[in-house]
């Protein structure tokens, strides 16, 4: 038998102390609340369990999940993840433990703890805690009515992030439409004309996986799992090239301040998909002196990087291993660009043409 | 797209400040190859990199081989396309001086003998008569992400932590 060193046993006593300060936390907001909402997806194929503590925060949160409710009749199944979910505004309950920013540090700030398997990622503005142990996650937020947008579109970011590699998935930055016998995953940095491609889509023959984050499953045949129903647009673009999506957007008092989200799944339901066999990556450039959209031919190392760099600076930290993971998946599916030319239409008609189907 | 190159030609190698030191690949950095080029990323500053040319060969180099002196890698190369033509040398020494400065490789303290191995055993194939000399290209459009949202890794001092509280006692809404 190995015995701990004393660092480790500090180590060990700090994550027990840790789980103890969520949990009373979270029971806190139990008893205020009375009771617990539990909420059941299918997410990369697993049963995920949402058990929340709040009910403001589980309309906030929820909604994003809607297409990948659990069948009601499984509910005999074991969730693969159980994550606990509450805020200190709407229950009383005092804020757990959250890690010390070790100085001064800028407003925006995020702080990470990596102790495998205990991973936490802490934002203090507005404040929300992740923090995950294998099976089990807990995420807390300060107040579920002052949460961004970014983390409305695509909520537990960073618990999915940790928790896909045991099921044999890994989250990527990117976009995916197809169809049900294959589709493409659509990478490129903000701005690059992923959420044209992808909005763009619905309405379509295409249905809709992502947009912004999406799980892609290693292996020779890599499959894309959806994780959220929602898109996301800078407003300008919304009431430009999607006018006929602004009387859907979900926060058209917020635009201000906040990029214009549309769940998709409110209004598009049949289009949604939890996935499909990947069959190609695409990278979008925009050319608006074309009319038509068109696919072209790229180099794999241009495909690459327009999926890790952005990737791995948005979910930190990533490590070498989900780096490689990328490259591997890039050499593994064809990898092209995209021309989007400025008849929207003809993005959807171009993508389903290459996945040889009708548009 | 800014294209790294601060080097000039026709000196004596050993005047070039890479020669003498010892080098091995930035903990902070993330790497691939694919295709003959390399994709890096400095995980600090959120710019990322493409090597290209020869580029991609020597960064092979200083990856299986940590510690190795600059001069060397100069000379394995050199060796390698002997029959190039080119001042194969001194364009592997500033190659190696962008990729310090850039911090994409760090200099070893002290002047241990690590890897001091015969050149052929550090390039990766035969000799060859084209060298491309080795390209470092430096983009920074997705700094931003990095620059709006600071990221920090927690000490083992900084968990778990019970913060001084500024959020107000709450009652339930």
């Amino acid at each position: 038998m190995t015995e701990m060193t004393s660092g480790e046993r500090g180590v060990a006593e700090e994550f027990a102390s840790a789980l103890d300060g969520v949990s009373t936390s979270f029971e806190a907001a139990v008893e205020a609340t009375g009771g617990v909402f539990s909420d059941r997806y299918v997410i990369a194929g697993s049963l995920v369990l949402l058990r929340f503590a709040s009910e403001r925060l589980r309309e906030v949160l929820g909604p994003a999940f809607a297409h990948l409710a659990a069948p009601t009749d499984d509910g005999a199944a074991q969730p693969a993840l159980t994550v606990h979910l509450w805020d200190s505004a709407s229950t009383g309950a005092p804020p757990p433990p959250r890690p010390a920013p070790p100085g001064p540090h800028a407003p925006r700030s995020v702080f990470y703890v990596d102790r495998d398997p205990l991973r936490a990622v802490y934002r203090p503005e507005p404040a929300s805690l992740s923090l995950f142990d294998s099976r089990v996650a807990w995420h807390w937020v300060d107040d579920a009515s002052d949460i961004r947008y970014s983390d409305r579109a695509s909520p537990l970011r960073h618990i999915l992030y940790w928790w896909l590699p045991t099921q044999g998935y890994h989250q990527v930055h990117g976009g995916a439409v197809g169809f049900q016998d294959g589709g493409v995953l659509l990478v490129g940095k903000s701005g690059s004309g992923k959420s044209t491609s992808v909005l763009s889509s619905l309405g379509s023959t295409l249905q809709f996986a992502a947009d912004d984050y999406v799980a892609v499953s290693g292996g020779d045949a890599p499959h894309i799992a959806s994780l959220y129903n929602t898109g996301k647009l800078e407003p300008d673009h919304a009431r430009g090239l999607f006018r006929h999506l602004v009387p859907l957007l979900s926060n058209t008092d917020r635009l201000e301040d906040e990029k214009a989200i549309i769940y998709a799944h409110e209004h598009f339901a049949q289009q949604m998909t939890s996935g499909f066999p990947l069959r190609a990556v695409l990278v979008p450039m925009v050319r608006a002196t074309q009319r038509e959209s068109r696919i072209v031919d790229i180099t794999r190392t241009a495909a690459f990087a327009a999926l890790a760099p952005s990737t791995v600076l948005q979910i930190h930290p990533v490590g070498q291993n989900a780096f490689t993971e990328m490259s591997q998946l890039i050499q593994r599916v064809p990898c092209h660009g995209i021309e989007l030319g400025s008849d929207l239409t003809s993005i959807p008609r171009a993508i389903a043409d290459f996945l040889g189907h009708r548009s | 797209v800014l294209v790294v190159n601060k080097r000039g030609r026709g000196g004596k190698v050993t005047e070039y400040p890479a020669a003498d030191a010892r080098f091995e690949l930035s903990q902070g950095a993330l790497h691939e190859s694919i295709d003959g080029e390399v994709i890096v990323i400095d995980l600090s500053t959120g710019v990322y990199y493409s090597l290209r040319g020869s580029g991609a060969e020597i960064w092979g180099i200083l990856e299986r081989s940590p510690g190795v002196r600059g001069y060397d890698v100069a000379r394995a190369m050199a060796d390698r396309y002997a029959n190039s033509g080119a001042d194969v040398e001194s364009d592997v020494l500033c190659f190696v001086d962008e990729l310090r400065a850039e911090g994409l490789v760090s200099m070893q303290n002290g002047n241990t003998a690590a890897n001091d191995g015969s050149s052929a055993a550090m390039v990766d194939g035969n000799p060859a008569d084209g060298f491309a000399s080795p390209v470092l290209e430096k983009y920074t459009d997705m700094q931003d992400l990095v620059l709006i949202d600071p990221v920090h890794d927690v000490t083992t001092a900084g968990w778990p932590h019970t913060r001084p509280d500024t959020t107000p006692d709450r009652k339930p809404a």
